[in-house]
């Protein structure tokens, strides 16, 4: 991964200029912040107008975007918190060194902290003009109800995506503890859970949210539009699909479908290339990945801006 | 109408509410049954209960008054 040296990174540059110097630490358990969601993530926080605004970032990860926030965005101050307790810390400690003139505009919320379920995080969000997250949108592959409904359709969990990753919960969550949440049918519960407290605890804060596409741009203005907020795309990029992470949480989606009149409504979104000129639905992904597993397959990722209708 | 215990699709368009009642239905005992569904005034029940075939007779398709 390359090294940062934020004191280079001219203005108005959203990807961080690698150089000699300053590198935020990522452990295993961390989200690689050189990932090309985080930098799509970035780019469209720079295009949000963000200087002078109180923001919260929810799941902070590595903390690359709250140094990103305060040292390229002018964001007013910066609070966070993860639901792995390690991770707050570590943000902490990366904040210091890639924005240390600007660290004390950083105030963790630390402790294990799902969402924003702990008084202090609600405290903070209700004082938070903008609500940043890229949280998981894919069921936990061993969750038992999904496990349940996987074999209903006949989809088998290619070998090894069981198996859980150091950064698991960065691209998972526990499916079966958000049903009561309606978008949780095509992987959105635990966003739409997000969006369920913000309406509650900071009714006019405005949303930004990094989203995995793979499900189709139209459910997820959808599930804005359902949660009273009317969402607009800031930044979009094509991204390669992560090769580790399960893709047959689509296919058993599509499958369910099949012979039902409605499999036209619902078609996953990947390509076959970097260019988005050859679409593939998530069935055809995973033939071309059963019979090679290190097929490029490509997805978009794309930043959404979403305002309270009622504000 | 008092609707307790409901799979709630508010919001959802039909191909989301289609895998919802699906995904509720699996493993649910028949005694469970029928499954009370929660739609938006306006869905297209005719569309749905003819998308779910057989499974339709598990469920109850209701909505919330306006
Ligand atoms: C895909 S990573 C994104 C990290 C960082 N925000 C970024 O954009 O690079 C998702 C993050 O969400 C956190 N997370 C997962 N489930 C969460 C939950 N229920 N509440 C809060 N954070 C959660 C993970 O620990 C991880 O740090």
């Amino acid at each position: 991964m390359p090294d940062l040296n934020v004191d280079e990174m001219p203005s108005g540059t959203s990807v961080p200029v690698p150089a000699k110097g300053v590198s935020p630490e990522v452990p295993d358990f961390a989200f690689d912040p050189t990932d090309p969601w985080t930098e799509t993530f970035q780019k469209g926080l720079e295009r949000a107008g963000l200087s002078g605004k109180r923001i919260y970032e929810v799941g902070i990860g590595t903390g690359t975007n709250v140094a990103f926030l305060l040292r390229m965005c002018g964001a007013a101050h910066v609070s966070g918190s993860d639901l792995d307790p390690r991770l707050v810390v570590l943000a902490e400690r990366n904040v210091r060194s890639l924005a240390p003139e600007k660290a004390n505009l950083f105030h963790p919320v630390r402790g294990a902290v799902s969402l924003i379920d702990t008084e202090e995080a609600r405290a903070r969000i209700a004082e938070t003009d903008v609500i940043i997250a890229c949280l998981p949108q894919v069921g936990d592959p061993g969750d038992r109800r999904l496990t349940a409904f996987r074999k209903a359709q006949a989809v088998e969990l290619p070998e090894g995506a069981g198996e859980k990753a150091d950064d698991h919960i960065a691209h998972y969550y526990p499916w079966a503890a958000f049903d009561e949440y309606p978008f949780n049918s095509v992987g959105l519960g635990l966003n739409e859970a997000l969006l369920h407290r913000i309406r509650d605890h900071a009714p006019t804060a405005q949303v930004i949210m990094n989203f995995g596409c793979r499900i189709g741009t139209d459910i997820i203005f959808e599930l804005f539009e359902a949660n009273g907020f009317r969402p607009e795309k800031l930044h979009s990029q094509i991204v390669r699909q992560d090769a580790g992470t399960d893709i047959s949480f689509f296919v058993m989606l599509e499958k369910a479908l099949r012979g039902t009149g409605l499999e036209k409504d619902l078609v996953c979104a990947f390509f076959a290339d970097e260019g988005a000129l050859r679409p593939l639905s998530a069935s055809e992904a995973q033939d071309l990945l059963d019979r090679d597993p290190d097929t490029p397959l490509y997805h978009e990722v794309c930043v959404i801006r979403a305002v309270p209708v009622a504000a | 109408m008092e609707v307790t215990n409901a799979i709630d699709c508010n919001g959802l368009s039909a191909a989301p509410t289609l895998l919802r009642i699906k995904q509720a239905l699996v493993g649910l005992v028949d005694d469970a049954l029928p499954l009370e569904i929660l739609v938006d005034a306006d869905c297209d029940r005719d569309r749905l209960r003819r998308s779910l075939g057989l499974q339709g007779d598990a469920v109850r398709l209701v909505s919330r008054p306006q």
